[in-house]
């Protein structure tokens, strides 16, 4: 089987994939939502050598970036530890048919190149190389620099097929990008000079571009024999088998008829790999605060805080509520089938996302060290987030109707949940909502009036939890049937 | 005997395909109804549409007196096992049971009494396994999908080719509840299978549908089997 013929299959597979069934708006939208992040990344890499020229005017901006390159090697790292996908085809049918294995690894191996992580960089570091040309830097060297550049890339795609199935390696990779972070933070140890002269010394010497070429063939040539030794089908085409982990939830009782609902939905976040995914965004949405708390600019603008304060304890509730009812999509016929009334689903799922709100804010404790006003403004967060926030998360839940595999980690920007129009019109209440309902009294009356009109904009949602839950319900009956064919399409 | 499943003018139709087409059709209570038919002859169709999982094109069923897709009210008495989408792949076996248990309003107890009814059926192969669902073989995953169907005393089950995908010693006992349940606690079951031998064995009454039609409507007797055969061979 040539490259052709794999090119072609991968190319049916997403022409012919539903993304491709949405209407026009929504493929409209998409692609705009494409051209954003393009753009972004492309604005990003046109203007980051005047940024630094203009910050620092008496260094040589080239240099500086180069020493800033060890926190994107890191950064990215991380990044793709947990969106990007390994690279799955459809190997089983393969097996059986007269093709060598090698082309298929080879193929696989090649495909995740096109990722939308390794395009990404493309279009920043494209842009950058182009100004440095005509900013008078050696054309030559430079595009020795982009080739060095481009191979760590490589190289960090690579490595992170390996490092998924080892926690322990990014544990200790998290545990660098903070402590570097943190001393550089504190003026103790600024590692990027180190690194910078590593990086600058493929624009400056030239030959040393040699060792991320070397490191990318090595990692491509690790990859294939891993993939290689496994390629049967108990190996790595086979989902991996999880050991039985078992707790007593009987705790969760109390809550009565929710109770069960409540328990399979604990047993569900942590025994697939998807929601232990979002499990884990949700957690660095905590630290979201330390964005905007940190910069004294910000400190003169309350309202950017109270946005930042509702993005604290939201983390959960937003990721996982937004996906309410895809969760339960892999057995949605059952559901719909057996003696579940949609209020009693519909109710579990807010208490989950209100107990996880309520953890977030427990967590959010150390925020206090910013003063009292940022913590009981991240107090009405909560409260919005848990009287208003989850049903807005919800409604807009109910008219996502994307399947999930619940075991299968996310595919970054591959489906289209972020991209479709009603989600988009949601997201605008819960952004501009806060922002919204502190302002207004806050330019009235004063900072506290802000605050007291948040926290009570949540309880107020509290009183008319019946109402909200009916409209969220009438939404669902409406839907059922589009929403079970959706459910029951396979990827 | 009084009528429990009654359908009129059902059809459904996938843009200008006719996949269903049922003028009339009623089944007693305590039935055991084999539905039987080529590959897209709508059987499944049919019990998707008397489980309000898609919409009829025109008609209704009606369900001990509830039209499906107006009301909820029939879930209560009506359970089915219709493909591994009713299983949930994430929960161990018993997991699973005492899920549906909780959603039937039958406490842990009395879903214990009834697996143990079920231990035979099982064969050791269910039950204590630390194995999540998803990890079963299919014909596992199928026996749990099964004996979930059977708790909380349903009056109706539905079973989409309960045969297909057991070893043999299972499909006899199998077809043993089957008939048990009609004959001694008269609940309807409605069955659907390729395989005419388990059908005719196990059920009172064999309807035939061919592209979404009923082509024969026969209450079983010694001659069923050869009829079917008969019909099959063309």
């Amino acid at each position: 089987m040539t490259t052709k013929q794999f090119l072609s299959l991968e190319w049916k597979q997403f022409r012919r994939s539903s993304f491709f069934e949405k209407g026009l708006a929504i493929k409209i939208l998409m692609f705009l939502g494409a051209l954003y992040f393009a753009s972004l990344a492309i604005l990003a890499g046109a203007g980051i050598f005047f940024l630094f020229k203009k910050a620092v005017p008496n260094q040589d901006p080239f240099i500086l970036i180069n020493n800033y390159l060890i926190y994107w090697v890191l950064g990215d790292l991380a990044l793709r530890y947990f969106m990007q996908q390994l690279p799955v085809m459809n190997i089983k049918p393969m097996l059986l048919l007269p093709v060598k294995r090698q082309s298929v690894i080879q193929f696989l191996l090649l495909k995740t190149s096109f990722s939308f992580f390794n395009i990404l960089p493309l279009l920043f570091f494209i842009p950058l190389v182009i100004v440095l040309m005509v900013q008078g830097y050696n054309p030559v060297m430079v595009l020795l620099w982009f080739a060095g550049i481009l191979s760590i890339s490589f190289s960090i795609n690579f490595l992170n097929f390996i490092l998924n199935k080892n926690t322990a390696v990014f544990v200790v990779v998290i545990a660098l990008l903070a402590s570097f972070i943190g001393l550089k933070y504190f003026g103790v140890f600024d590692i990027s000079p180190y690194t910078g002269v590593f990086f600058l010394s493929f624009y400056n010497l030239g030959f040393t571009v040699l060792v991320p070429l070397a490191l990318v063939l090595f990692l491509f040539k690790a990859n294939y024999r891993l993939l290689r030794s496994n390629f049967y089908v108990d190996g790595a085409v086979q989902a991996k088998k999880e050991k039985f982990k078992n707790y007593n939830l009987e705790f969760l009782n109390r809550f009565g008829t929710l109770a069960t609902f409540l328990k399979n939905d604990v047993k569900m976040i942590t025994r697939n790999a998807r929601p232990k995914q979002v499990l884990l965004i949700s957690f660095f949405f905590l630290f979201y605060g330390l964005f905007f708390f940190t910069q004294d600019i910000y400190k003169e603008m309350p309202v950017v805080i109270a946005f930042a304060g509702v993005f604290v304890t939201g983390g959960f509730l937003m990721t996982f509520g937004q996906l309410v009812p895809s969760w339960d999509s892999e057995y949605y016929k059952l559901m719909m089938s057996q003696n579940v009334s949609y209020r009693q689903y519909l109710e579990s799922k807010w208490l989950l996302m209100a107990i996880g709100c309520a953890v977030s804010f427990i967590l959010s404790t150390p925020y206090i060290y910013f003063g009292w006003e940022i913590y009981v403004m991240i107090a009405a967060g909560a409260s919005f987030n848990i009287g208003l926030n989850s049903f807005i998360t919800l409604y807009g839940g109910a008219l996502n109707r994307v399947p999930i595999e619940l075991n299968q980690k996310a595919k970054a920007f591959s489906n289209t949940q972020g991209f479709n129009p009603t989600q988009l019109l949601i997201s605008l209440p819960k952004i501009l909502g806060p922002m919204i309902i502190f302002y207004i009294p806050y330019k009235l009356i004063n900072f506290n009036a802000g605050i007291i009109a948040l926290a009570l904009s949540g309880l107020l949602g509290l009183v008319f939890k019946s109402y909200f839950l009916k409209l969220i319900e009438n939404l669902y009956q409406k839907n059922k049937y589009k929403t079970i064919s959706a459910f029951s399409e396979k990827k | 005997m009084e009528t429990i499943i009654q359908v009129q003018n059902l059809s459904k139709s996938y843009k200008a395909d006719k996949v269903l087409d049922i003028e009339a059709l009623d089944i007693p209570k305590g039935q055991s109804f084999g539905l039987v038919g080529n590959n897209g002859a709508g059987k499944t169709t049919f019990f998707s549409l008397l489980l309000d999982l898609i919409k009829p094109t025109t008609g209704q069923i009606e369900n001990k007196g509830v039209e499906v897709s107006q009301s909820e009210d029939w879930k209560p008495f009506t359970s089915s096992f219709i493909d591994e989408s009713f299983l949930i792949g994430y929960l161990t076996a018993e997991e699973y049971f005492y899920f549906i248990g909780d959603l039937r309003n039958t406490s842990k107890s009395e879903v214990d009494e009834l697996l143990a009814e079920f231990e035979d059926f099982f064969h050791g192969e269910i039950l204590n396994q630390k194995k999540y669902l998803r990890d079963l073989s299919k014909g596992n995953q199928k026996k749990a999908g099964i004996v979930a169907a059977l708790i909380g005393n349903p009056e109706v089950v539905i079973l989409d080719e309960p045969f297909a995908n057991l070893d043999p010693t299972t499909q006899i006992r199998l077809k043993k509840i089957i008939k048990e349940l009609s004959s001694q606690k008269h609940v309807t079951v409605l069955v659907s299978s390729h395989d005419l031998m388990h059908v005719t064995e196990v059920c009172e009454r064999v309807v035939v549908l061919d592209k979404g039609r009923i082509v024969k409507d026969i209450y079983t007797s010694e001659a069923t089997l050869k009829e079917l055969e008969l019909y099959f061979e063309r």
